[in-house]
């Protein structure tokens, strides 16, 4: 029987992040992935013959520095696309909306729809900078196990001080005030042309099983700009396809000593006496340890892999009742030539393309979720792969790949099985809206359901987030108030994915943070 | 003629707040002066006879939220304050029916026929939401503190609210904050199965609010409800026999009992500041009055961007004023009948005709109705709160006859193409629809009807948009949030004029806190 110093479950971006960590503290680590490669949502994957996209995420809004600069992660091969060309949202009648890190262009684009929200422009992203700048530090720290505060959790909070003092304790209130908002509250507060508050409220939603006029999008929204210094729906692209930050967080990991074992998947997490002391894996083998790291989400890991009845009643409650319900789709198209948008260049569909008219349009989306039905017209988000990646496809040929809303995991009345044609057919639809004659450059379409999500990557209900993002399971309620910290009720057993604060995305926060907690912990031992 | 007498204080609007904190500043010695634009005191809480015979309590139509403090030191029941319990809620069903009673064991029985897990839940419900209520309390009857600019009292204020959270422990500060944040369908679900169970609770968390229930902070609205339980097992609502326009006459007459004077018909045009301080007001018809304080009952929308210029009062206060969520939801309608209306699932008269009657069968059918609000329409097939108050306190109509007063969602302010008069009639149609399904006799039984949208409720009691709660309950216009920051004490940016409205904290309902409070505050401050 095989022994470590940690065994981090799952080798999702925040597993490797954790296991790299820990590895570069001096422990021994073996990390164990089911599938036969690390990456989990992060995947760049062959889709038909001769083509891969992104199956996931194509752009990653921001990542964590500090992950960046401590695993030498450039050194390993991270390298985002020099090719920036931001968010366009065609408009009708061949005008389109474009958002780019170019803010003068921004604000030109912003003001073909409306001259007051073109100069409310600056004004809106020095909010945002200001106010992502309080949640920067606050992401990341360890959640404070509120309402039982002491002492050294105030000292805790010393990070918070540097924005306290830039901006003052009225800029707090504000971050106060608002983080309750709904996208169509806040935009209230700003803008009226109604392709600018459609692309902004998307922002709020993405990944969401919510519509922009639900309490706690304006958070979301904030959540997607915390790393971005005031750039609002910053479009990044990972060099070589999003599996490249993968590749890198695994050559760091490994350049640290961590044995990185696929095609293993965890049975289950042995626990004795209320503690953690290794796994079981499906081949039988078991492999022993102090500290067991989790990067799955908490239903998997507690109601699958550690047994409810190891788990104490008040705290099987809250596992159940964490909110999943995954809303998300992708449809992967091959093109036999570049399909032709009314007003989209080929640059522009370098980056990334919104069908967000109006914020209405995502809320009806929306609305179709609620009743477990496919939004009929949804909200689509896509970008042409193969323009910034040649190995994506054949020459002359494209790939294009969108994330569709809304798509509930449970739906009424039918299942997956039979709702998967029907879904990529809607989705079609809406792009021979918008680009006339796309339906017969399509040679290929691959429909990725919140079911797949599940079966692929293990994630609960298809939730990308491993949970809802809403202010209910936010900072020291993320995953459960018990489990806020990293630790869980079961002793040594951590967990380290989107599940826990600071929630999803491919930041990598989450996996550092749990990282910080368990080498304390291991320290103090 | 130009009159020109000099109070201590002048209340502008004689709402059930207006009256209180009036009633209050009296009883502090102060020479006091309320005026009302309409002929009648109570603001949205009014008694009307709207056809001959038929009384109605106009909009507001159960009192649940009173403060007790304010029944006593007012000396409420002396005045007329009469208090009649809501014995039951009842909500009819296709086949079926479920009843709510006022009695625990009655209420467990119903429920166990429906789901023996959630007659369980519903006892073990209570008890949290009534641990819940109690821990919010302090909250409630604390004046907001302002946070940009903590002085001593400030900070010890937040202190003290620290360390009551921590004593709350774990478990409860985890039901508080989903209380906080959730949607009570979402909360409630964690609860129980029965749907017509979480349907018809839910929907408290939507009245008065542009919220469906499956929008996330719905459920802090139903605390909002809940915190009138006397022991969190059932909503502790009453009528006040009659109608609700009695609690306003009562807290009228007490406030004249401690000297105030009050002046109907008498709609004040301006707040006159001088150098930064309110002086007093000036009448529509020209007339003016001097005060040391001038408090007003309004909504902020009212009182900073209609009764006062933007000169008066700083730029960012106003733009604040402008931001503040006030969107109206709800209308009513009001039905004079020529006997009961006899449910399909229920027949005939009985005890469930005393107390409450929700059209609320599904979680679908509230959230649809939310959609069409939303989208523009006023709910096809809307939620309806129903009381029939003539049953328990025959007064309010001719022998025979019956009032029913219908609390309609949603009915929007902001209705694609504006509210007419077909539109009003169309609405007050699909309300009738929607009950027919449940008490086909309803159609043949109806003498007059009265419906009322939230344009009216604009143009009649001069709230904002129709919101009853003159400004919705969303998280971020709470407590030192409400109504805007730094102001959220009852005073405002100009000197001795202060809000004592429901725009202020705690919030609306018919409960006098936001005119106590205020009162309270203003008296400390009395120089």
């Amino acid at each position: 029987m095989k022994r470590y110093d940690a065994i981090v479950v799952g080798g999702g971006v925040n597993g490797l992040t954790t296991a790299a960590c820990l590895g570069k503290s001096g422990r021994k680590v073996v990390l164990l992935e089911k599938n036969d490669t690390v990456g989990g949502l992060a995947s760049t994957e062959q889709f038909a013959d001769g083509y891969k996209s992104n199956t996931v995420i194509d752009s990653v809004p921001w990542i964590n520095e500090q992950v960046v600069s401590e695993l030498e992660l450039e050194n390993h091969g991270l390298r985002f696309t020099s090719s920036n060309s931001g968010v366009t949202t065609p408009a009708g009648s061949g005008k389109v909306l474009t958002l780019s890190s170019d803010s003068h262009e921004t604000v030109r684009s912003i003001a073909q729809f409306s001259q007051s929200d073109a100069d409310k422009w600056p004004a809106f992203c020095n909010k945002v900078a200001m106010l992502t700048d309080f949640l920067k530090p606050l992401y990341g720290m360890t959640p404070l196990p509120i309402p039982e505060l002491d002492l050294s959790s105030f000292l805790s909070m010393k990070p918070m001080l540097a924005p306290y003092r830039k901006h003052g304790r009225k800029a707090l209130v504000e971050l106060l005030r608002i983080l309750p908002m709904c996208m169509l509250e806040l935009l209230d507060e700003w803008f009226e042309s109604e392709p600018l508050r459609g692309t902004l409220a998307v922002a709020g939603i993405r990944h969401m099983n919510q519509g922009p006029m639900a309490v706690g999008t304006a958070f979301v929204f904030l959540h997607n700009h915390v790393g971005t210094g005031g750039s609002i729906r910053p479009v990044n692209f990972i060099d070589g396809g999003t599996e490249k930050l993968v590749s890198a967080l695994e050559s760091s990991a490994k350049s640290y000593g961590v044995e990185l074992l696929t095609g293993s998947e965890v049975k289950n997490i042995t626990v004795d006496n209320g503690t953690a002391v290794g796994v079981t894996l499906k081949n039988g083998e078991e492999v022993e340890s102090h500290c067991v790291v989790s990067s799955l989400d908490p239903k998997t890991t507690f109601q699958g892999l550690v047994g409810n009845d190891r788990l104490s009643p008040q705290f099987s409650r809250r596992i159940k009742n964490i909110k999943m319900r995954g809303a998300t789709a992708r449809v992967h198209y091959t093109l036999k030539e570049l399909p032709n948008f009314d007003g989209l260049h080929k640059e522009l569909l370098k980056g990334i393309v919104s069908i967000s008219p109006s914020l209405s349009y995502i809320e009806k989306a929306s609305d179709a979720s609620k009743y477990g039905r496919i939004s009929k017209e949804p909200w689509i988000e896509f970008t042409v792969s193969s323009l910034r990646e040649k190995s994506f496809a054949p020459a002359g040929k494209h790939v294009l790949s969108a994330t569709v809303q809304y798509a509930p995991y449970h739906l009424r009345g039918t299942d997956w099985q039979s709702a998967r044609d029907e879904l990529g057919s809607r989705v079609t639809d809406v792009m021979e809206k918008y680009a006339p004659g796309f339906r017969s450059l399509i040679e290929h379409q691959e429909v990725l359901t919140p079911e797949d999500m599940k079966s692929r990557y293990g994630l609960t209900e298809g939730n990308l987030n491993q949970g809802e993002m809403m202010l209910d399971q936010f900072f020291f309620m993320r995953p459960t108030i018990d489990s806020a910290q990293y630790l869980t009720p079961v002793g040594n057993l951590y967990l380290c994915g989107a599940a826990t604060h600071p929630g999803g995305g491919l930041h990598c926060t989450n996996g550092h943070n749990a990282a910080n907690e368990i080498i304390k912990h291991l320290q103090s031992v | 003629m130009s009159v020109n007498r000099k109070y201590d204080a002048i209340v502008v609007g004689g709402g059930h707040n207006g009256l209180t904190t009036a009633a209050y500043l009296a009883r502090g010695g102060k020479k006091v002066l309320v005026l009302e634009k309409r002929h009648v005191l109570g603001g949205a809480a009014v008694t009307e006879e709207i056809f001959p015979g038929f009384k109605f309590s106009v909009f507001s139509y159960v009192v649940s939220l009173l403060k007790p403090e304010i029944i006593r030191e007012l000396q409420l029941p002396k005045f007329g304050l009469e208090l009649v319990p809501l014995e039951s809620t009842f909500t009819p069903l296709e086949g079926d029916y479920l009843i709510r009673w006022a009695d625990h064991d009655l209420t467990r029985r119903e429920l166990y026929r429906h789901s023996p897990n959630d007659a369980e839940a519903y006892d073990r419900f209570g008890k949290t939401m009534s641990q819940i209520g109690l821990s919010v309390r302090p909250i409630l009857q604390t004046i907001a503190p302002d946070p940009t600019k903590l002085g001593w009292s400030g900070a010890s204020t937040l202190l003290d609210l620290g360390k009551h959270f921590r004593s709350l422990g774990q478990e409860k500060f985890e039901h508080l904050t989903k209380m906080m944040t959730m949607s009570c369908a979402d909360f409630l679900d964690e609860w129980f199965e029965f749907e017509p169970l979480t349907a018809t609770m839910s929907a408290s968390g939507i009245i008065g609010t542009f919220m469906g229930i499956r929008s996330p902070g719905s459920a802090y609205v139903m605390l909002h409800h809940y915190l009138g339980d006397i022991d969190g097992v059932f909503r502790a609502w009453g009528f006040q026999r009659g109608g609700t326009g009695a609690v306003s006459m009562a807290l009228a007459r007490s406030a004249e009992h401690f000297g105030a004077e009050i002046m109907t018909e008498t709609p004040v045009s301006q707040i006159v500041v001088k150098n930064g301080r309110a002086v007093g007001v000036a009448l529509e018809n020209g007339d003016e009055f001097e005060a040391n304080v001038v408090v007003s009952g309004l909504d902020p929308k009212q009182t900073f961007l209609n009764l006062m210029g933007s000169s008066d009062l700083p730029a960012d206060f106003v733009q604040s004023v402008e931001n503040f969520r006030i969107r109206g939801s709800s209308g009513k309608v009001n039905l004079a009948l020529d006997g009961l209306p006899d449910f399909t699932c229920l027949p005939g008269k009985g005890p469930h005709l005393n107390g409450a009657i929700s059209i609320s069968p599904d979680i679908d059918y509230i959230e649809k109705a939310y959609d069409d609000a939303k989208h523009g329409n006023f709910s096809r097939q809307p939620y309806i709160d129903i009381v029939l108050p003539s049953v328990l306190d025959p007064d309010m109509a001719p022998p025979g006859k019956h009032v029913m007063s219908c609390f309609v969602q949603y009915a929007p302010y902001n209705i694609k193409g504006g509210w007419d008069d077909q539109k009003r009639e169309a609405f007050g149609d699909a309300v009738v629809d929607a009950l027919t399904r449940f008490a086909p006799n309803l159609k043949d039984i109806i003498l007059h009807r009265q419906v009322i949208t939230p344009l009216d409720m604009e143009n009649t009691f001069g709230l904002t948009e129709g919101n009853i709660f003159h400004g919705e309950l969303a998280l971020q216009q709470l407590f030192f949030l409400r109504p805007v920051v730094k102001w959220a004490d009852y005073r405002t940016p100009v000197q001795n004029l202060y809000q004592c409205g429901s725009g202020t904290h705690p919030g609306g309902g018919i409960t006098g806190a936001p005119g106590e409070m205020a009162a309270k505050k203003i008296l400390k401050e009395w120089r």
